[in-house]
């Protein structure tokens, strides 16, 4: 329901070619490159984990795509479209929606407003609404309540929910456990896995591995800014390597 | 005793015009404007000089506005550019030097070209009663365009999406990218917003008495004092401090006197800063 056409996104069907192509990807700061020589690509539908340790360049990778950071080299597609140095907000419209791990909610705004505005510039549709309601039901129990006194788990549902407002063509999600209970971060993967039985296609970075291979059709695991290894989930699942370094195999 | 505090009323309304044309900057770029006081006599000079031209006053008053918005935007595109690329301390501080410089540039010409420059906008009719002091027609006016502007510039950010946008990028301009709003450009609105409310105060502070061409520093000084004490970025605690602050300010220069009027005020801002730093209405 979630691939529906909607204003931002086209009618031509695309299942099985590339949404998002990213082609020799490199960024970082003052100069410094963090990530460099990325290519990834993620179809229309999947779920795809980026996996890798605490300081792999996950973040720099999602903060180049959402242009948050300016990329030095390389490109950024979006189902066909050159995305490549626009900025954050112009991707954002262009349909890639990025929750951070800091989730950037408005603080002093009630929740339905942090909401209200995940849909801007327009006015928020009532179905975008009732839909993410009814994915956490929870958020419509605190609707009136400051973002701000939110507890973590419900702060990242809304940082989700406003994510999806804009109904997005991909939902960026950058270590969506940070800060959650274990029991909480199940949670939070199940409303993911439901998100892409309706036809969302995701990008995940996580570090918490095995939750992160058991949404994902596919991963690609990130060391020391570059791309290490790629495979379909059960591939990377039963990869020595990976098992010895995220999965706490011997 | 009342005749000082409703003077002091509408003296606090138009404080709370400057404190939202500075407050929201600040908010929004964290650029202080130290050049806005002398924006707000760059429109009075502007509607001294359309009026003395023959034109009426009404025309005269939206030339200055436009004049002032127009002032305040290219502020935004050229002088702040630089201030925009730093960040904390620097950003801070440049912006501080950089409104300093164009308050002595914007002050030393409206002075050497209109040393005698100011705007008194006479408003004729006979004194009007309220709760039994004699109110000049011309302070009424004042009061009523600073409390239409009030409800207006409220109903704008509590009910608008652009209001909410611009709300957004105070909270979290990360957060506000993210869902598509474009911070620089919010900005340049602002700017424009702010410059538009130094003409509404340059109106309204020379309809109950004459704006001369050296009052800037004294404007920028009550304004940032209201942005203190009313809160970063918030329109309703800018107005609520105006006020506050106008009646302490009358009350002061009444039985105590103009002189220590100033730093009464000032005091006040500090104590804010010391007791509520994030001041009355601030987040």
């Amino acid at each position: 329901m979630w691939s529906c056409a909607t204003p931002r996104s086209s009618t031509r069907i695309s299942g099985g070619l590339a949404l998002l192509e990213v082609e020799g990807l490199a960024a970082g700061y003052l100069g410094e490159r963090v990530i460099d020589g990325i290519d990834l690509e993620v179809r229309t539908g999947e779920a795809v984990a980026i996996v890798g340790s605490n300081g792999a360049g996950k973040s720099t990778l999602f903060r180049a795509i959402a242009g948050l950071l300016p990329t030095m080299e390389g490109r950024v597609v979006l189902d066909g479209k050159e995305l490549t140095r626009r900025p954050a907000h112009r991707i954002s419209r262009a349909g890639i929606a990025y929750v951070p791990a800091e989730r950037h909610l408005f603080p002093a705004m009630t929740l339905k407003s942090n909401l209200v505005l995940g849909a801007y510039p327009g006015r928020p549709d009532p179905s975008a609404l009732e839909l993410v309601y009814e994915l956490f039901p929870r958020l419509k129990e605190r609707q009136r309540q400051q973002a701000g006194t939110l507890s973590g788990g419900e702060q990242q549902m809304l940082a989700v929910a406003r994510a999806l407002m804009a109904r997005p063509r991909l939902l960026m999600l950058d270590e969506p456990t940070t800060g959650l209970s274990p029991k909480i971060a199940q949670v939070a993967f199940e409303a993911f896995e439901g998100l892409k039985s309706e036809g969302m296609t995701l990008l995940i970075a996580e570090q918490q591995v095995p939750l992160a291979l058991s949404v994902a059709d596919r991963g690609y695991v990130l060391e020391s800014g570059r791309i290490r290894l790629t495979g379909t989930s059960e591939e990377l699942d039963q990869n020595p390597e990976v098992r010895r370094a995220y999965l706490g195999v011997a | 005793m009342r005749a000082v505090v409703l003077d002091g009323i509408v003296l606090g309304l138009a404080f709370g015009l400057l404190g939202v044309g500075m407050t929201l900057v600040y908010g929004l770029g964290g650029v202080i404007n130290l050049a806005y006081g002398q924006i707000v006599v760059l429109a009075a000079i502007v509607i001294s000089v359309v009026m003395e031209d023959g034109r009426a006053t009404f025309v005269a008053a939206i030339v200055g506005v436009l004049a002032a918005a127009g002032v305040s935007v290219l502020l935004d595109l050229t002088l702040m550019r630089p201030v925009y690329h730093q960040h904390g301390e620097e950003r801070t501080l440049l912006g501080l030097l950089l409104t300093l410089g164009a308050a002595f540039v914007i002050g030393g010409v409206l002075t050497w070209r209109y040393p005698d420059g100011a705007l008194y906008i006479f408003v004729s009719g006979d004194p009007i009663s309220i709760v039994g002091v004699p109110m000049s027609v011309g302070s009424i006016w004042a009061s009523v365009i600073a409390l239409a502007v009030a409800a207006v510039l409220l109903l704008f950010f509590g009910a608008t999406t652009f209001g909410r946008g611009v709300r957004s990028v105070i909270q979290d301009e990360t957060g506000a990218r993210l869902v598509g709003i474009n911070p620089s450009f919010v900005r340049t609105v602002i700017f424009a917003l702010s410059g538009a409310l130094a003409g509404v105060v340059a109106i309204a502070q020379s309809m109950s008495g004459p704006l001369t061409v050296n009052a800037g520093f004294e404007l920028t000084t009550f304004a940032l004092i209201v942005t203190v004490v009313g809160g970063l970025g918030s329109v309703a605690g800018a107005f609520l401090a105006g006020v506050l602050l106008g009646v302490v300010n009358s009350l002061s220069a009444h039985y105590i006197g103009q002189y220590i009027t100033t730093i009464i005020l000032l005091g006040a801002a500090a104590l804010t800063i010391l007791i509520r730093p994030r001041g009355l209405l601030g987040r």
